[in-house]
């Protein structure tokens, strides 16, 4: 499916056919993995914005932990006050007022944000994976191989993605690990894509061929001397996906099939469509905040990453 | 406001939005009386055998006709002739219904008549209406409600032939029509005022086939104009529609409320109904607040901008005259115990459980406290409920429920599996949930809840899979029966029992009180069972809800009511008001 | 390979695909779906209705049986009728069709043009502050997370402003209007970020490449490189990028309708998931593959008419 309802799953094709075209009329560069590593953080090192972004990252990952091993807001579900009380200064927890049931929004964000991270990063994972290996196995072999994985995705992507995810959260019943699931198994197409097109292209590169002439097995071709060479699309592609699976989040929780029993983003704006209009903003305040915060953060990592990495862009500075 | 007029008019100025303006199709109802009425669900089509809820229910009501109907203005609700003239001639052994039809009754005119004229309603075509009920091939909706109850319907049903006589059915003369029964079931008559039995012509259900749910034709005010499921639908008045006048009588409350000022008039006064879909509550609430539709049930979320703590509109709504309703739902919401399961066979626990969530609380947080705590299952309004009567187990007393699921077996919830709470996935049943969560949790329960499509919590229901599930139940009739039908033990899933409650006890009693007309000791035996149920607390019983409605001050009539479903033709609109008041005050 | 014989392959190729389309609708909805006939007969149902209506439905015959209707719909576009509004399907998706495409359509094209537009003009002061501060912005509209802008939109610009209806749909030009001014609106902001990010990124590809250097060696001005040269080289992905879009189009905005209450295929297809109406959603399923396999094919198609250089294979 498409649309602004999940402007996210437009920011997947985005990259898709940026990465196509590239493919198509892009003249190979052959480097070295380690010059290009090096080579990137000295670019990332020099970008004010991404070393930002680099350490909100970190902080949402480090707040995802200590919600998830209960150090700080395990208290979250406790009401401190009446029903939609206000914002205020007095208490650091009324910094974003409280929930119907008088539950501290800010607390709740907070705790929303394990939610946020564990998707992003599992469903991220998840597509990589399947992404990576289908995508190299079909470029690497060609074939029939090549033939049933071309259309096993064509097929799995010409089915709205809406469609897909319905049916995965109905098959697997409700909770985290649907979502998990079902953002992960429809996300790794375009990955899937990319690493086929350019393991395709690697393959015939004189690197390839001579360690093929040193004797080296198909697999250890495939992954040893291949894969390396495209690791910079994985982790472009895998910032994407991380803040996609985020997003998705909160239309999955719009057509309830989110996550249950522990806050999230989602329901925090799903519970706001219907405060919205006795003039309670604040959850949906606090909640597009804190997303809005690390979305922005991984985005702009994205992008420092992607011309940091991307070869082709060198000239630039 | 004033900063708001400014920037009013500021903005029209933008060219684009002055050319928008110029499109719009308001112009053409000039002068006209338009019923701008708000639905918050996808109406699936408008054919009374499928009309198994009260949106539906409504808009067939507003085509159709059945032989009898509640009376608009009185209280309790009581039963009068509509297509019939008057009520049943009842026979000595209660078993035959003899009804005299209204004549110069006629159809919408429509292709499906000979020269397209509608022709008048006979006996034939209430004949036909039951057939239809029955024919399995018409999957209704409506035919639990005389399932087993005509004489030889049933027998016709299983090899159905439309030329076949029926004992039950009996066409006596053009205008004459009698039921037979096969044993004594109060209840009848109601189902007379029922939607699915509302009257249709076999010509159209023939001529349009499948397609007859998109084609109404029946005797009622209006006729069907357009119909989208997902935009709106629109009626236009039905210019034959019988001589039809508005009451001239009225409960107490209603006198009061000056209902009687149109008393003998001609009905209907709408020229036009717009039937609006719109499924979000944040535009539909906009919209009434803009004038642009009549009235509004409120939503959870905006009791407070519409009610003070007192019960009374806010000034910023009587600065608009907007005008509120309130009257009592006959419903019931309740978490139900999956009965299958012998956990639940455990009474100690559940009246526990009962106990541990806090009604008032419940009220408070979503129903700003317009409803009623249910104490057991029927609700104020219908005979067999005790409004003295307190349940013990529904007072909220976390001690004593900590000390009944230790006598339970099961202290501090230590030895209980993790329990499934299911319920629908809209954004208040999750808030709901959360909460029956938050409650049980504290006992020392593991809850897990779960959201699901609609479709998909009828099937877990159904199958018998689950352990807890959230739902509420309306009355079809205003007749208790209707509410113990749902914890009568034969009626188990996928019946209309979704808990699978069967205690012989219990069902014995329904049994006994189902030949019963009414009467006093019928309502004996209504209180005692009710009271019964509410000992033995075989689902967590929530709450009785409130119908509380805004209305904007030009309409008039309005009432609100379980049974009232074709009030649309009842109410009035004072169009010079209306346009005043969207001058001075929107 | 000349072209028609690779756009015949191409559509050879629609074949398996649809075949793999239609068996996995078959296995989420013939197969673990659970039974719709619960849904379909409401509140009372009872075994012998179900049993019958499961009868009329054809979910008695053998599961082979069932998937090769759905086999034949996909091939004949033959859908039947929705068992819940009993309508002839093609008819409710063809109704619902034009209010998704009055909405998305302008909108569409509004939200690409512009963004071209603002690419273009970004990828003049490429590096400068301008540059940075509009992707940036670029990137902050599309890290509000969609409801976001409707609840917002609508409570403020159409309620509180009156500036624009609240919700709604007429039928019919130019009735239909002033319903999407508001949505339309939304959905280019909406859309503006991603597209805007990407335009830039194609541009500044082609910017770096070397004939660029070479023409501006020669002498010619940057603004003459960029829109000459420049933007005919970037055409390429971004017509890919654009085409690949429309068949999207046609199922419009699921939030947006469900929230301005604009009777588009969105709305439909969400209705028939709410009521188990399993004929409708396969359709929508099936059309929209069809949809997305023609579509893409035609960008490979228009690639190569723009850009000879790229090979069929």
């Amino acid at each position: 499916m498409s649309s602004p309802s999940s402007s996210s799953s437009n920011t997947t094709t985005v990259d898709a056919s940026t990465m196509n075209n590239r493919e198509n009329h892009q003249k190979p560069i052959p480097l070295k993995g380690r010059s290009l590593w090096s080579d990137a953080f000295r670019r990332l090192s020099k970008n004010k914005m991404a070393l930002t972004s680099l350490i909100i990252l970190g902080l949402y990952s480090l707040t995802a932990f200590l919600t998830y091993s209960n150090i700080i807001v395990s208290d979250w579900s406790e009401s401190i006050g009446p029903s939609y009380a206000p914002p205020s200064f007095e208490d650091i927890r009324l910094l974003f007022g409280t929930d119907i049931f008088g539950r501290s929004v800010l607390y709740k964000a907070i705790k929303g944000t394990q939610v946020a991270m564990s998707v992003g990063l599992i469903v991220g994972i998840i597509s990589v994976v399947i992404g990576v290996l289908l995508g190299a196995i079909a470029g690497f072999f060609g074939g029939i191989v090549d033939e049933i994985i071309v259309w096993f995705y064509t097929t799995l992507s010409s089915i709205p993605n809406i469609m897909l995810l319905i049916a995965i959260t109905f098959i697997l019943g409700k909770g985290i690990f649907s979502v998990y699931l079902a953002l992960g198994l429809t996300y790794w197409v375009t990955l899937c894509r990319i690493i086929r097109g350019e393991v395709m292209r690697h393959k015939d590169r004189d690197y390839v061929q001579s360690a093929f002439s040193l004797g080296a097995s198909r697999g250890r071709r495939l992954f040893v001397h291949i894969i390396p060479n495209v690791s910079h699309l994985i982790i472009i592609q895998f910032s994407l996906l991380f803040q996609t699976a985020i997003k998705s989040e909160v239309i999955l929780s719009f057509i309830g099939l989110g996550v249950q029993g522990t806050p999230s983003w989602g329901t925090m704006i799903d519970d706001a469509k219907l405060e919205l209009a006795r003039g309670v903003w604040w959850q949906l305040a606090a909640a597009t905040l804190f997303m809005f915060v690390i979305v922005l953060a991984l985005n702009i990592l994205g992008d420092a990453l992607r011309d940091a990495l991307d070869p082709k862009l060198k000239g630039k500075d | 406001m004033h900063l708001k007029k400014t920037l009013k008019s500021l903005f029209k100025l933008l060219p684009l939005l002055w050319l928008a303006a110029c499109f719009t199709k308001e112009g053409e109802d000039k002068g006209m009386k338009v019923f701008h009425y708000p639905v918050a669900v996808k109406i699936k089509g408008i054919d009374p055998i499928q009309a198994d809820d009260l949106y539906s229910g409504t808009e067939v009501s507003r085509v159709y006709d059945g032989l009898l109907e509640y009376h608009y203005l009185k209280r309790p609700f009581t039963l009068q002739g509509n297509l019939a003239q008057d009520l049943p001639t009842v026979s000595d052994d209660g078993l035959t219904y003899t009804f005299k039809i209204r004549p110069g009754v006629h159809f919408h005119d429509n292709k499906c008549f000979k020269n397209s004229i509608g022709r008048e309603l006979v006996a034939d075509d209430i004949r036909y209406t039951f057939m239809r009920n029955a024919d399995p091939k018409e999957n209704s909706k409506g035919w639990w409600m005389i399932d087993g109850k005509i004489k030889g319907l049933d027998d016709w049903r299983k090899n159905p032939d439309y030329s076949q006589d029926i004992e039950g059915l009996k066409v006596i003369d053009e205008h004459t029509f009698s039921f037979t029964l096969n044993e004594p079931f109060p209840q009848f008559l109601y189902a007379l005022a029922m939607p699915f039995s509302f009257i249709v012509p076999r010509e159209c259900v023939e001529h349009y086939g499948q397609e007859f749910l998109n084609h109404p034709v029946g005797t009622g005010p209006y006729t069907l104009d357009t119909f989208n499921q997902s935009n709106k639908i629109v009626y236009q008045r039905n210019k034959k529609f019988r001589d039809k006048f508005y009451p001239t009588e009225a409960a107490e409350e209603f006198v009061k409320r000056g209902l009687l000022k149109d008393a003998g008039k001609k009905l209907p006064f709408f020229d036009k109904i717009v039937v609006e879909v719109m499924v979000e509550s944040q535009p539909r609430w906009l919209k009434f607040q803009d004038g642009k539709i009549d009235f509004i049930a409120i939503p959870k979320d905006n009791f407070s901008s519409v009610l003070t703590s007192e019960m009374e509109l806010t000034d910023e709504m009587k600065q608009k005259e907007i005008e509120l309703l309130i009257e009592p739902s006959q419903d019931v919401s309740y978490t139900a115990f999956n009965h299958d399961l012998p956990l639940f066979q455990n009474k100690k626990l559940r009246q526990a459980l009962a106990m541990a969530t806090n009604g008032d609380e419940y009220n408070k947080l979503f129903f700003n406290g317009t409803a009623l705590v249910a104490q057991s299952i029927v609700p104020p309004g219908l005979a067999g409920y005790d409004e003295k009567f307190q349940n013990p187990y529904r007072q909220y007393n976390l001690e004593k429920a900590k000390k009944l699921l230790a006598e339970a077996g099961y202290p501090e919830g230590k030895g209980l599996p993790e329990i499934t709470l299911d319920g629908t996935n809209s954004t208040d049943a999750r808030q709901m949930a959360e909460f029956t969560k938050m409650s049980l949790e504290k006992l020392g329960l593991k809850i897990k809840t779960i959201q699901n499509p609609w479709p998909e919590l009828q099937n877990k229901i159904k199958l018998r899979k689950g352990m807890m599930h959230s739902i509420a139940w309306l009355a079809d009739y205003p007749d208790a029966e209707s509410f113990f039908a749902i914890l009568y033990g034969p009626n188990g899933s996928p019946g209309a029992n979704g808990s699978n409650y069967n205690d012989p006890v219990f069902n014995k009693m329904v049994k006994e009180a189902s030949t019963m007309q009414d009467s006093p000791e019928r309502t004996a035996l209504y209180t005692k069972m009710n009271r019964y149920i509410a000992e033995e607390v075989p689902v967590i019983f929530e709450l009785h809800r409130t119908s509380v409605v805004v209305q904007h001050a030009w309409i008039k009539n309005f009432v609100v009511g379980d049974f009232a479903h074709d009030r649309s033709m009842y109410i009035n609109v004072d169009t010079k008001q209306k346009e005043r008041l969207l001058e001075e005050k929107f | 390979m000349n072209i028609y014989s690779y756009v015949l392959r191409r559509l050879l190729y629609v074949i398996p695909i649809l075949l793999g389309v239609c068996f996995l609708i078959f296995i989420l909805f013939n197969v673990v779906a659970g039974d719709p006939t619960l849904v379909l007969l409401g509140k009372h149902a009872t075994l012998e209705q179900m049993a019958e209506l499961r009868h009329q439905l054809g979910l008695d015959r053998s599961l082979f049986m069932q998937y090769l209707d759905i086999v034949k719909s996909a091939f004949t576009f033959d859908f039947g009728r929705s068992w819940v509004t009993k309508q002839d399907i093609l008819y409710m998706i063809k109704e619902g069709t034009i209010p998704s495409l009055t909405l998305t359509i302008p909108a569409f094209t509004l939200g690409t043009i512009l963004a071209i537009i603002i690419s273009l003009f970004v990828s003049l002061y490429r590096g400068g502050k301008l540059d940075k501060s509009i992707v940036f912005f670029c990137i902050a509209l599309m890290s509000i997370p969609s409801l976001a802008y409707i609840l917002f939109g609508q409570w403020f610009f159409a309620y509180k402003m009156d500036m624009f209806e609240i919700s709604g749909y007429e039928f019919g030009f130019p009735y239909f209007i002033p319903y999407i001014l508001l949505p339309g609106i939304i959905w280019v902001i909406i859309s503006l970020g991603p597209d805007i990010r990407f335009f830039r990124t194609v541009i500044l590809d082609e910017v770096y490449q070397d004939y660029v250097r070479t023409a501006k060696a020669k002498g010619l001005s940057e603004n003459v490189v960029l829109f000459k040269h420049v933007l005919k080289n970037a055409m390429i992905p971004i017509i890919t990028y654009v085409v690949i879009q429309i068949p999207f189009l046609v199922l419009g905005a699921l939030l947006l309708e469900s929230f301005f209450s604009i009777p588009g295929l969105g709305g439909i297809t969400l209705n028939a998931i709410n009521s188990s109406d399993f004929p409708v959603i396969k359709a929508m399923t099936v059309l929209s593959a069809v949809g997305y396999i023609l579509f893409s094919i035609l960008t490979d198609v228009l690639y190569t008419v723009v850009d000879p250089r790229v090979r069929l294979k």
